[in-house]
């Protein structure tokens, strides 16, 4: 399981700073748009952000 | 100086008369232009030099300091088996240096030294000072120190309480006690100074600043009463405090397994090696102070001499001190107190060990030669030795000891980092910083109980012919 | 094999709708689903639809502009919030039947390395294997495994894996990945072009068919099985003594006497080698019979260290010693092969040797009879290999059990392999969890030549150094996830996966049945199918397949007649070793304690674990003598640089007590020039291996010369003598009888303060000396137990490494042969513990049950705890050394322990969890707990049962008994700290009595 409880602290006032910065420009970016016409690019490839874990099939368990 | 040892010569042996405690005519009046009008006068560029280079000290002791909250203690050397390193020795080191301030303003106080009274402010300020460099580590060199809260007994919704048993839990109020006390007693004795400087000042912002500092202090004869009685309470606290916080300190290697810790003798030792450490700064800072700010009459070279006395007292105390762990490591056939005082004399070590023997102990006997009192030279060189000896004692001390203890499996080589050295650094930033801060914001002399010392000051059998 | 990602509707039509308009899809309908507010009201809306689109009015709409500023604050909220921010917790949606949250799974699986063969215990939490024990059914390995193999599981989640096929340096899909594959192959079978594969040993039957069945259908397929650390000299050795390859199992359980011959075999590798060393040497009393054991050897092996009698002898004397040794047992009366002939052998003792030991070696092994064995190092020469062959078969050894083996290629079938493919012979060549752009000796050579087979393909885990000269990688399962069988003696075993596949890979097997599906052939559809085929065959009446599976083998005894010494090949091969003779330094060159040959060097606890020798990390220094560092000025950590045959290596030295003169050695497997955690650790000592395979790891004429500086060397340990402390106490039987507490006298221990009482229970443990060989397995099970974290080689250089336990290592005597003891060492849970009163916020306390713990939430890291620590076990989070892994590598944590993070102090907990789990499970069936229920990590790790966990209240557990034998003793008892852990004196057997530890032997 990934852990967030104890990002470390630099990384917490990165995203603190980053955070609103990132944001503002995305709502800069609304308002002045630099060209509305640009072609939607084909989008990534979706990553999951969990590894799936499934059970083995046909294998039988000892205990548990 | 001549006339009073001439109306006195009758009277007693030469022998016990006591000097005069200031050089020339020296008036109350005088004594507040010369002290007091220093925080008025435009700061000269030497000081402003002096300032650059403290604070680019502190900067970099900041940083440093902030880059181990950043990454961690693995910013610095320590190490298995050397858990703590200059963390503690720099620790140990501040509330050493502290000590001298004590000393002189309390328990010379009750002892009635009354050439303590021209010096007791500035080794009193330094002390608050020293202090404050030392209560920086206990925070910054805890794994978690966001946490370092936790090493204070409050009450709390998880009813987690702490654990008395644990020295470095008596460390904390001891420190604690130590720096609340001092800093009142300091305060106290500056009281009347403020208020002189009050009614002196033509500044606006200053004269509501002073006004607000000395609470209303009028010099009246009630006023002094007070001030006399809680000088003398807190001069009592504060004596004990001299001896039980670096007992208290001492006790944190003494009550541990560790050989080369685990020793009785070590709370005495290390209030001795505190006071040596602390007069020697006191020394250096006075040298320089009476130097640039026109105070030879108010500090003089008796001042010098009878603080290097102690330096010599205290330092053959450390002797006695030495010699005893070696005894000690001999007498016990204990192999583990056997190898770890071999480590202080002959380990990879060794050097510090003998760093530390030459600067406490064979330097300072020049200090027997009067000549050696007296001159800058040779007190200054004992000074700084006795600051880098008694450091180095306590890396003696901390990183000998544990970097070779019971399972020679876990032994292993300290080195520290540059982060160390960094923060070693900063901390003296922060101490000359304070003290050049204080030297153009305060009064440096205790003007009022310099006044009380002052040639006819006292009423004496003889004091009528005085100004005859 | 399915995807998994998660599955999307059709887009374009909506899985809900409002009206049959909108379902049918009218245009009206879905202008009026995507105007439902009303035209007009607001401007023309924004195309949510598009991801990537923005709104088409100018500026920015209240609706936009309260969104924004809600998303803001909920931003800003959440990210100051962090502090107690958890993961994402979610719960299952749908919970797969196998798997209850908090509950633990055990499957039987197995795995092999070379050619043997662990049969193993997966122990998953909610579906994530996450610790290795061996198989308990097992009559063998009887529940023991080897480090190497308990430390594989962290491989599964190498963040490094290739998680889907790559054709040309890109992604591909498994379908056109096979398309390509299986086109070239059909090619080369209608052009009739040889193909090559190369993979490792075939331990499996059903592997082994598998290949048989391939060979049917793509008749120019040519087969290697190369296993580049297994030694190519015992291959030559027993092709040449029995005439065929064969497999050799040590039955020390049998032996009285064992010969080593360079022989590592207490190295950990081997489970049941050390489960009979463990018995043999766990004595009660002086009168049970031990064994003894004479090893001679040029580097200094664990098995060495453990040895009652060792000489020093440099390797490539070795044959001609053991020759000398079969001629004087035969001078006495031992009977020889028939057609051996030892006339070209001069009778008497060799020079290398000391007469008294001579004697009394020939006298042991006379004696011993059908109850000695003589084991050879894989590294050593052939010669030394084909006289332990001819002394084993003279002595007639009931203390080793051969078997017929399939051959591994050696050397020299490489090289045949790699002239030929440089010729343009092979139209394609595929690599199969081999890796020889890296193993084999001359690379360059071999890259050369494989970039001349037109189609190169690779089925393996993580991209490497042979990857990269290949067009198509096909990603593999790691055994975890695959199927499979194994024969071994005693019991047919099963592999079963633990986990699904995490990625889009396939397990080998699968993409070999896929290539014979494509050639025409009919086979069962997929590889678990093709196994349960073969094994519902074979299977004995009244054992269902799953039964199989449930207990991971099938018990009985396969029947094979053991290969038959010929006496006719020792002339030659004594004739060979009395000849040989090292010119210039002699260079032995053994597969890495962490690395093997290189496989595991991505493996960052294996790479932490400390060489059990050299103490030595992430790195592989050449270990020079005593004596030849003295005569090149080395000292520990200088540079030197290692020539031979052209090749040079620049690596770091240390010296090695006990190492023969004249001798060097160096670890295979590493400085891997991939992998996130293999690269650039070490140097690769491949390109020294020779290519004769009669003595490819053991090599003459090799030059050592100083190069200038010194590496700061990230050991583990670094003073190496006890400097005469009362630490390890090693007995000599004859002590043992006597006087097993020896000199030590302990004072009279004085409290003033009551005795902690303990009302339940005593948590105690016990560690044989006498049957630990240091072998470490008991690190590794710690550290996938406790999420032990790693730190690397810098951070171990500084001293910073978090085991919580530790094998410490001393020697005793004189350097050039001295005695060495191992001493487990972990925190010792003292009743009067000195860490406990120096916390200042009692972070660290005792329990009732005499536990010393650690509350990590209240540690503040004031560090004091360890300073006060007389054994120093207690680990420091120096660094953040846990909070920047994502997954896959946090899916290898055990949930039941905390992971702690940087400036927390951390140390060995009994394996609290495991007793809460036995306790909890035993108020629940509402009994006592048994003795030997609760088993901690590393007891249940050790091969040699040398630990013993308990309760000391009970006075029949076994731990409270052995707590009372003669041989016992607690270290550093006379701090008075009263610790848990009691120490069982180390036994020497010597033949004679022990002259070198006169000097080192101390008695406090």
């Amino acid at each position: 399981m990934a852990d967030e409880t104890r990002k470390p602290l630099l990384d917490r006032a990165a995203a603190l700073v980053a955070g609103p910065l990132l944001l503002g420009r995305e709502a800069l970016g609304l308002v002045f748009r630099p060209d509305r016409e640009a072609p939607p690019e084909t989008p990534p490839e979706a990553v999951p952000l969990r590894i799936p874990i499934t059970p083995p099939e046909h294998a039988i368990k000892r205990r548990g | 100086m001549k006339l009073d040892a001439a109306t006195s010569a009758g009277d007693i042996p030469e022998a016990l008369i006591e000097p005069a405690l200031t050089v020339g005519v020296v008036t109350p009046g005088s004594l507040d232009d010369q002290v007091l009008a220093f925080p008025e006068m435009k700061p000269p560029k030497q000081w402003y030099l002096g300032l650059a280079v403290t604070l680019t000290a502190l900067l970099i002791g900041v940083g440093c300091i902030g880059y181990v909250f950043v990454t961690g203690i693995g910013a610095w050397g320590n190490t298995s088996p050397v858990f703590w390193a200059f963390d503690i020795i720099n620790f140990v080191f501040w509330v050493g240096i502290g000590h001298a301030g004590t000393l002189i303003s309390a328990i010379l106080f009750l002892f009635r030294k009354r050439w303590r009274n021209a010096i007791a402010r500035f080794a009193e300020a330094m002390t608050i000072f020293a202090v404050i460099c030392a209560v920086i580590f206990p925070l910054i060199h805890v794994g978690r120190p966001w946490l370092a809260y936790w090493l204070f007994p409050y009450p709390n919704q998880r009813a987690l309480w702490t654990n008395f048993r644990s020295p470095l839990l008596w460390d904390v109020f001891a420190v604690n006690t130590y720096f609340s006390v001092s800093l009142m007693f300091w305060y106290l004795g500056l009281i009347p100074d403020i208020a002189s400087m009050r009614d002196r000042t033509t500044s606006k912002i200053r004269k509501v600043l002073y006004t607000v500092l000395a609470m209303g202090w009028r010099g009246a004869a009630s006023h002094w009463q007070h001030y006399e009685k809680a000088y003398l309470l807190l001069a009592g606290l504060a004596t004990g405090l001299v001896l039980s916080v670096h007992s208290v300190v001492s006790f944190d290697f003494a009550t541990s397994v560790v050989p080369g810790w685990h020793m009785t003798i070590f709370p005495p030792y290390f209030v001795a090696g505190a006071i040596f450490a602390g007069f020697a700064m006191v020394v250096m800072v006075l040298v320089v102070v009476r130097e640039t700010m026109q105070l030879k009459n108010l500090i003089t070279m008796r001042h010098l001499d009878v603080m290097n006395k102690v330096i010599l007292a205290m330092s053959c105390i450390m002797g006695y001190s030495y010699m005893m762990e070696g005894f000690t490591a001999w007498y016990s056939m204990n192999e583990y107190l056997h190898h770890g005082f071999m480590n202080i004399i002959s380990g990879t070590y060794g050097w510090a060990g003998w760093v530390t023997i030459s600067c406490n102990i064979l330097i300072p006997q020049i200090l027997w030669f009067k000549k050696a009192r007296a001159s800058y030279f040779w007190m200054i060189l004992v000074a700084i030795g006795v600051t880098i000896g008694m450091w180095f004692e306590r890396f003696v001390i901390i990183v000998i000891s544990l970097h070779q203890d019971y399972l020679p499996s876990a032994w292993r080589i300290y080195k520290p980092t540059m982060i160390d050295f960094g923060v070693l650094l900063g901390t003296f930033g922060i101490f000359f910083t304070l003290v050049l801060l204080f030297a153009r914001v305060l009064p440096v002399i205790a003007t009022t109980e310099v006044k009380a010392i002052l040639p006819g000051a006292q009423p004496s059998h003889h004091g009528d012919d005085h100004h005859a | 094999m399915k995807t998994r990602l998660p599955e999307h509707g059709p887009l374009e039509t909506p899985r809900f709708w409002r009206t049959l308009e909108e379902r049918i899809e009218t245009p009206e309908a879905q202008r009026a689903a995507h105007d439902e507010f009303l035209p007009g009201t607001i401007p023309a809306g924004p195309d949510y639809d598009d991801v990537h689109g923005l709104p088409p009015q100018s500026g920015v709409s209240r609706r936009d502009f309260l969104g924004l500023v809600s998303a803001a604050a909920a931003l800003a909220a959440t990210v100051a919030c962090d502090r107690k921010g958890q993961g994402t917790v979610v719960p299952y949606t749908k919970r797969p039947v196998e798997v209850i949250p908090g509950v633990a799974n055990y499957y039987a699986s197995a795995t092999h390395e070379g050619r043997r063969v662990y049969p193993v215990l997966v122990k998953t939490r909610e579906g994530r294997p996450i610790h290795l024990t061996g198989n308990d059914e097992h009559p063998g390995v009887k529940g023991k495994t080897s480090p190497r193999v308990m430390a594989d599981v962290l491989r599964l989640y190498d963040p490094d894996r290739l998680r889907a096929p790559k054709a040309q340096g890109h992604v591909a899909s498994w379908a056109d990945a096979e398309a390509q594959f299986h086109g070239a192959l059909r090619g080369a079978k209608a052009a009739g072009k040889p193909v090559l594969l190369i993979s490792g040993a075939v331990v499996s039957p059903s592997r082994k068919a598998l290949l048989a069945d391939l060979k049917t259908a793509l008749p120019t397929l040519e087969h290697l099985a190369y296993e580049p650390a297994a030694g190519d000299a015992a291959e030559v050795a027993a092709l040449a003594s029995f005439g065929q390859a064969v497999d050799l199992q040590p039955r020390l359980d049998k032996a009285k006497v064992i010969l080593s011959l360079g022989a590592d075999f207490l190295n950990g590798e081997d489970p049941e080698a050390q489960a009979a060393w463990g018995a043999k040497r766990r004595l009660k009393n002086a009168q049970e019979a031990i064994n003894r054991l004479w090893v001679l050897e040029g580097p200094l092996t664990l098995t060495g260290t453990n040895a009652d009698q060792r000489v020093p002898v440099s390797p490539s004397r070795l044959g001609a010693v053991a020759f000398a040794l079969a001629k004087e047992l035969a001078a006495k009366g031992v009977a020889l092969p028939t057609g051996t002939d030892l006339s070209g052998m001069s009778a008497g003792a060799p020079a290398d040797i000391p007469a008294a030991v001579w004697s009394s070696l020939v006298k042991d092994l006379r004696a011993a009879g059908r109850n000695a064995v003589v084991l050879c190092g894989a590294q050593m020469p052939a010669e030394a290999h084909q006289a332990a062959h001819l002394l084993n078969a003279m002595l007639g050894s009931e203390a080793v059990a051969l078997r017929a083996a399939e051959p591994l290629a050696t050397v020299k079938d490489l090289e045949a392999a790699a002239q030929k493919m440089a010729s343009g012979a092979y139209a394609a060549v595929l690599f199969w969890d081999v890796n020889p752009a890296y193993t084999y000796p001359k690379a360059a050579a071999w890259k050369e030549a494989v970039t001349k087979v037109p189609f190169r393909a690779w089925i393996g885990q993580v991209e490497d150094e042979t990857s990269a000269q290949c067009q198509l990688l096909l990603p593999e399962n790691h055994w975890l996830e695959s199927w499979g069988d194994y024969a071994t003696p005693g019991a047919a075993v099963l592999q079963q996966p633990a986990i699904g596949a995490l990625y889009d890979t396939r397990q080998g097997e699968d993409i070999l049945l896929g290539v014979l599906k494509a050639m025409g052939a009919t086979v069962p559809d997929g590889y678990h199918a093709y196994l349960q085929a073969r094994w519902k065959k074979e299977l004995p009446f009244g054992t269902s397949f799953e039964q199989a599976l449930h207990d991971g083998l099938v018990k009985g005894e396969t029947k094979t007649s053991a290969p038959v010494f010929k006496g006719a090949s020792v002339a030659a091969a004594a004739k060979k070793a009395v000849a040989a003779k090292a010119d210039g330094l002699e260079l032995v060159l053994f597969p890495g304690f962490a690395t093997h040959d290189g496989r595991h060097a991505n493996n960052s606890w294996l790479q932490e674990t400390p060489d059990p020798i050299t103490k030595m990390t992430w790195d592989n220094p050449v270990a020079v003598s005593v004596q030849d560092a003295k005569a090149l000025g080395l000292e520990e950590g200088d540079w030197v640089t290692l020539a031979l045959d052209g090749a040079t290596l620049k690596l770091p030295a240390v010296i090695q007590p006990g190492q023969a003169p004249g001798v060097l050695a160096l670890a295979l497997g590493y400085g891997r020039t991939t992998g996130g955690v293999a690269k650039g650790m070490g140097v690769n000592a491949f390109p020294l291996v020779g290519l004769d395979p009669a003595s490819a790891h053991a090599r003459g004429g090799a030059k050592l010369a100083k190069a200038g500086g010194r590496k700061e060397l990230s050991r583990t340990q670094s003073h190496h003598r006890m400097e005469g402390r009362d630490l390890v106490r090693s007995l000599t039987m004859d002590e043992f009888a006597h006087n097993p507490q020896g000199h030590h006298h302990m004072p009279e221990l004085v409290t003033l303060y009551e005795d902690q009482k303990f009302p339940d229970h005593k948590w105690g443990m016990v560690i044989d000396l006498a049957a630990c060989t240091g072998c470490s397995a008991c690190m590794v099970a710690c550290q996938s137990e406790n999420n032990v974290a790693t730190v690397g080689p810098e951070q171990v250089a500084r001293g910073r490494e978090m085991h919580w336990i530790r094998i410490d290592r001393y020697y005793e005597g004189e350097l050039e042969n001295p005695k060495v003891v191992h001493q487990p060492m972990l925190c010792q849970h003292c009743d009067n513990a000195p860490c406990e009163n120096v916390c200042p916020v009692n972070a660290t306390n005792h329990s009732p049950e005499g536990l010393n713990q650690m509350a990590y939430n209240r540690c503040v890291g004031t560090r004091y705890c360890a300073n006060n620590c007389p054994y120093k076990v207690r680990r420091f989070n120096f660094l953040e050394y846990t909070a920047y892994k994502t997954e896959p590598e946090t899916l290898a944590y055990n949930p039941e322990v905390t992971v702690r993070p940087r400036g927390v102090m951390e140390k060995c907990s009994f394996c609290v969890q495991r007793i809460n789990d036995v306790k909890i499970r035993a108020k629940g069936d509402g009994r006592a707990i048994l003795d030997g229920e609760i088993t901690t990590a590393c007891m249940a790790g050790c091969p040699s049962d040398a630990i013993v966990f308990g309760d000391l209240k009970d006075p029949k557990s076994k731990v409270s008994q052995l707590v009372a034998a003669s041989r016992a003793y607690r270290v550093l008892e006379e701090l008075g700290v009263k610790p848990a852990i009691t120490y069982l004196a180390d036994l020497k057997n010597p033949a004679m009595p022990m002259a070198s530890t006169e000097g080192g032997h101390h008695e406090a």
